[in-house]
């Protein structure tokens, strides 16, 4: 078990300008669960890859307890990796596949059959040892490349999307169990993924990237209530965050119709910044359907809803005369605001829903960064 | 071929797809794509009888007596004369062909696919200056024609002969010697064939091998090489057809009567008996030749087919 630092590491493709990788800093726990999460091309596989040896490290340095390992191949990093396809070796049995490792590393028949049993044990795999893994199902394969990276002991766990390939509701179950087992085992783990739901769901912490760079590290409920940017508003939470540039005038944010009262510290800041505008996002459950005599709110007209269940979300677009203009401000295509389940409105309807006060999230026009109150 | 999904059809009353009931008809296959199964059918049957028919005469006349097969040579033989093959084996000295021929495609076999297939996975694996450079080496060598390399083969294998130490295992009328020839020149070809290949198998469980501490050759031989099973196979069955008939090349360098190969002891054995008359000992010498070639295809048939449509787990 140990730490895993990276120091403003960073990995340059050849024939790009651009880092793939910029200076990343990151300080993972021993035997911590650390999520990377992001969506695609923003640096995640690769920073994972590097840590694993897999892919080069153009500047800074990684290092795994107090070894560097910059530059020591994947072997000599006491490391083991789920894949994404999980890599499993075709011509193998899954005994065979799961003690690969340590045959390789010369460990006794013995004790491979050992360390493969309780493993095997572990994951519900032993009455399938002696199957090729093309005779085994696709969360059994996915079980199997788990059990190929326990047998090993390793200090670090690397873990690269391991869940894309399951159906939706294996992916669920399959996301506890790795949960679970990793708290039992509390082995360092790193785990790649562009699901946030699956980050917020397993990781003890969780590292946001986006284009190359580490936009936020945090526990899951300190991303989503504190999110230090405009990207990780938007990134984190399922339905997403509404985002809009509002206009900053008298204390109150406005947009068009749309009429949100803000901290007089966050209208300082804004004029401090030397801007008369604000981008305000507010989450969906942050949204309430006002009585009619309230004055303010933001006045939608509803295309879809969405019922759940246990909850009930509206997707709907700016209504009233200025809605065009609002439309061009707002982040994404569509307003989202969570309802009461059974007492849903109906299509077409038009609601004026108003900000549950302390619940707006204020960023800065000018630098995307959070702005507290 | 699905026969259980049909297009949706269109009809009066509300137009569900039915299953079932009738066998639905195959997608697309009208009267016209009929005639066309047909003539395909028919020119496959053609084709096969046109292959078929001369090798199961050659069969047949190997076990008539010389007297039957003048007078009637597409009749039925009356018994099976076991004679003419002993003949051909002994007489004809077919059995030390056989050996010899034997001896040499094994080595050159040994070493196409074990040299062809760790190039090929350097090639198509490994990123290095000169990569595209030696390929194209390698493949050029498919537009050279075995003719024309006839006269300076001739001379560099006889002078190998007279290096020192190694010159007593080269040099003309060596097993080795014709092996190597064999290698040299089915290397473009396997080489090409396996780069794609090797090319095919996934990154990830080659990074997996990595991971799970294989160095560059265990890697090779515990994890890549096991993987291109299907097109390693195939392709030794090409090289074996074509290491197993090949006739000029050890003409040219076995000229030593007893290190000749079957191909050769063949084309000695047709001369000879043209003259004695002895047409059935040819046909049991041809169907001794044939033999190793139809047991290859039987047994590896299903190996063929998979390394046609070679397919990695996903």
């Amino acid at each position: 078990m140990a730490t895993v630092t990276f120091d403003k590491a960073t990995r340059i493709y050849p024939g790009t300008d651009k880092p793939a990788v910029d200076a990343l800093d990151l300080a993972i726990e021993d035997g911590e669960f650390l999520v990377l999460v992001g969506p695609s091309g923003c640096g995640k596989s690769t920073s994972l890859r590097m840590l694993a040896g897999l892919e080069e490290v153009d500047g800074g340095a990684i290092r795994i307890g107090d070894r560097d390992v910059t530059h020591m191949p994947p072997k000599d990093r006491d490391i083991a990796m789920v894949f994404q396809n999980y890599a499993l070796y075709p011509h193998m049995t899954v005994a065979d596949n799961m003690g690969f490792a340590l045959k390789i590393a010369g460990v006794s028949k013995d004790e491979i059959r050992r360390r493969v049993g309780d493993a095997a044990k572990l994951l519900d795999l032993t009455e399938y040892l002696d199957r090729k893994p093309k005779a085994l199902s696709g969360g059994q394969r996915q079980r199997v490349a788990m059990g190929r990276a326990i047998v090993r002991e390793p200090q670090v766990f690397l873990m690269d999307e391991p869940l894309s390939n399951l159906d939706a509701k294996l992916r669920v179950s399959t996301r506890t169990q790795i949960a679970s087992l990793q708290r039992r085992l509390g082995i360092t783990t790193v785990y790649v993924t562009h699901d946030q739901v699956e980050a917020m769901t397993m990781g003890d912490r969780v590292a946001v990237l986006n284009a190359g760079l580490l936009q936020q590290v945090d526990s899951p409920l300190g991303l989503y209530d504190k999110p230090s940017n405009v990207f990780v508003a938007g990134f984190i939470g399922s339905p997403a965050m509404n985002i809009a540039t509002f206009d900053v005038k008298d204390g109150r944010a406005t947009l068009g119709n749309a009429d949100v009262a803000i901290p007089a510290s966050i209208a300082a800041k804004v004029a401090e910044e030397g801007s008369d505008t604000v981008v305000l996002g507010f989450r969906p459950e942050s949204l309430t359907p006002a009585s009619s005599e309230e004055t303010g709110g933001i006045p939608v007209l509803v295309d879809v809803v969405e019922e759940l269940g246990s909850d009930a979300y509206v997707y709907g677009r700016p209504a009233g005369p200025a809605a065009e203009e609002q439309a061009d401000r707002l982040r994404s295509d569509q307003i989202i605001a969570r309802v009461e389940p059974r007492n849903a409105p109906q299509k077409g309807e038009k609601i004026n829903f108003t900000v549950r006060q302390g619940s707006e999230h204020f960023f800065s026009v000018k630098t995307g960064e959070r702005l507290e109150p | 071929m699905t026969t259980t999904q049909s297009p949706p059809r269109v009809s009066g009353d509300g137009g569900s797809p039915r299953r079932g009931g009738r066998r639905d008809r195959m997608p697309g296959v009208g009267a016209g794509e009929k005639a066309v199964g047909l003539i395909n059918g028919g020119f496959l049957l053609l084709w096969g009888l046109i292959t078929a028919l001369p090798l199961l005469w050659a069969i047949l006349s190997s076990f008539k007596t010389n007297g039957e097969f003048r007078v009637d040579p597409l009749g039925l033989p009356s018994g099976v004369q076991v004679d003419n093959f002993s003949r051909a084996w002994s007489a004809a000295n077919i059995g030390q062909y056989f050996l010899n021929s034997v001896i040499v495609v094994s080595i050159s076999l040994t070493l196409t696919m074990l040299f062809g297939a760790m190039g090929a996975y350097v090639l198509a694996r490994y990123d290095f200056p000169g990569n595209r450079f030696l390929y194209y080496l390698f493949v050029g060598g498919l537009v050279l024609p075995v003719f024309l390399a006839l006269v300076p083969m001739f001379f560099v294998v006889r002078n190998l002969g007279s290096l020192p130490v190694v010159g007593q295992f080269l040099g003309l009328n060596s097993y080795l010697s014709l092996a190597l020839v064999y290698v040299a020149f089915s290397m473009p070809f396997t080489v090409f064939f396996l780069t794609a290949f090797f090319r095919t198998l996934p990154t990830s469980v080659a990074e997996a091998g990595i991971m799970d501490g294989c160095s560059h050759f265990s890697l090779f031989w515990k994890v890549m090489l096991p993987m291109a099973r299907p097109g390693m196979i195939s392709l030794a069955l090409f090289n074996f057809l074509g290491h197993w008939n090949q006739y000029v090349l050890p003409l040219v360098i076995m000229q030593d009567g007893d290190k000749r190969v079957l191909a050769q002891g063949l084309g000695t054995l047709a001369a000879t008996t043209g003259f004695r008359a002895d047409w059935t000992a040819l046909f049991a010498g041809l169907v001794i030749a044939l033999l190793p070639v139809l047991i290859v295809y039987i047994v590896f048939q299903k190996q063929v087919q998979a390394g046609l449509t070679a397919g990695v787990l996903k």
